[in-house]
């Protein structure tokens, strides 16, 4: 079995924000045998490739979303992995396939976000910890700049300050369910804008 | 434990082998698709009945030649595009590009008097709305097949995907339909075939993404 040096190996490192292709081609890539070996049925290379992409896959959702939204976007993407893992050539590197998926699994998640908002928000999304997500969720927050302003303003308020609906309603002057259309209209825009860039880092 | 670790441990246990996704016996499957499908249309007897003498013709070599090479790539791009890292766009972009060459290419195929006619005779709409419908309907089995491919792979670019599959499954049952369209002028073809093919692909885009998730 060729799979077995892999499993006495170190952990691999995790990967770099960006440029997820280039350094994948660099490190020799350890997730594809691991990933090679969990195709052919192995469930110990299984755990230990979900293990370490869940780690990488936690540091690329933090960039991207709020907080209260990274578990759920990780593990869809692990269920994503899990249901699509026939799809993986093993010739080729892992990382851009979890890339790809991880960024489509990204722009369902903020399209979900976009569908929640005319809905009852979730008790636990204004709490202190939400200071950490407004820096963590630098992408995110980076495209707001292509919405309307209204629409960035709510999201950033709701969204990533944890703001509710009427706080932010207070703050901007609009209606509540003004508040959460523009939410709507705001994550519906933003996944499109997404689903025609190539990347965004 | 957290809740993803158990999630972890939830898919690691009982792990089964799967067979591995392979794009040439995916375009074998579909080239077989073409296959039959020509050939219950022969079978059926609906070829033209000039096919012996226009097979050699510039007109008829230039129609099927380009249907058949716009199908080929068409149908490579819309398969490489259902897994990652591979997206259609770049390969939509050389399919359109390619479809650009053939309509130049189409001016120097014209037969001889067909040029000179009035235009609503050469582009004979009621003809050419019946050729559009029946590169739709032809196109149907090929898009079932490809809408099968993709539900069962992992296009994370659903539309685009779908809009290359909508081009290669137009782009093929326009191609089966060449066994029997009898029109000899490449003004009527481009225009209503190209019509044909923009009705598939955008009933492709709309349908094929419909409840779907990675």
């Amino acid at each position: 079995m060729v799979i077995d040096p892999i499993f006495s190996a170190k952990p691999a490192p995790a990967l770099p924000r960006s440029r997820v292709d280039a350094a994948a081609a660099g490190r020799g890539d350890a997730w594809g045998a691991l990933m090679a070996a969990a195709q052919s049925g192995h469930g110990g290379a299984y755990q230990r490739l979900l293990t370490e992409i869940s780690a990488w896959l936690a540091q690329y959702f933090r960039r991207r979303l709020p907080a209260g939204e990274i578990d759920d976007a990780v593990q869809e993407t692990l269920m994503a992995v899990h249901r699509r893992r026939h799809t993986y050539d093993p010739r080729l590197p892992l990382a851009p396939w979890l890339a790809g998926i991880a960024r489509r699994k990204w722009i369902d998640q903020l399209r979900g976000m976009g569908r929640r908002s005319a809905d009852a928000l979730p008790a636990d999304l204004a709490t202190p910890g939400h200071e950490a997500a407004v820096t963590s969720a630098s992408v995110l927050a980076g495209l707001l700049d292509q919405l309307r302003p209204a629409q960035a303003q709510v999201i950033t308020l709701v969204k990533l300050h944890g703001f509710s609906v009427e706080d932010a309603s207070r703050e901007t002057g609009l209606s509540a369910s003004a508040v959460k259309m523009n939410i709507h209209r705001g994550l519906a825009r933003l996944s499109s804008i997404l689903e025609t860039k190539d990347d965004v880092d | 434990m957290t809740s993803t670790d158990a999630l972890i441990r939830t898919l690691s246990a009982d792990l089964v082998a799967v067979r591995r996704r392979s794009v040439p016996r995916e375009v074998a499957a579909l080239a077989a698709v073409g296959v039959v499908e020509a050939g219950l249309l022969l079978a059926a007897g609906a070829m033209r009945p000039d096919m012996a003498q226009m097979i050699s013709t510039p007109f008829m070599l230039w129609k099927i030649g380009s249907l058949a090479l716009l199908a080929g790539v068409t149908g490579l791009v819309a398969v490489r595009s259902l897994a990652p890292p591979a997206t259609p766009r770049r390969g939509m972009m050389a399919a359109l590009a390619l479809a650009a060459l053939t309509v130049v290419a189409g001016l120097f195929v014209t037969p001889t008097g067909a040029g000179g006619l009035p235009l609503l005779q050469r582009l004979s709409p009621v003809h050419g709305l019946l050729c559009a419908t029946a590169i739709t309907v032809l196109s149907l089995p090929m898009m079932a097949a490809l809408a099968v491919l993709m539900r069962r792979a992992a296009p994370v670019r659903p539309r685009q995907s779908a809009l290359a599959c909508g081009l290669a499954a137009a782009a093929s049952g326009a191609l089966i339909f060449t066994i029997c369209c009898p029109m000899n002028d490449p003004l009527y073809v481009i225009v209503w075939y190209a019509l044909g093919v923009a009705a598939v692909a955008s009933a492709a885009r709309w349908l094929l993404p419909k409840r779907f998730r990675l």
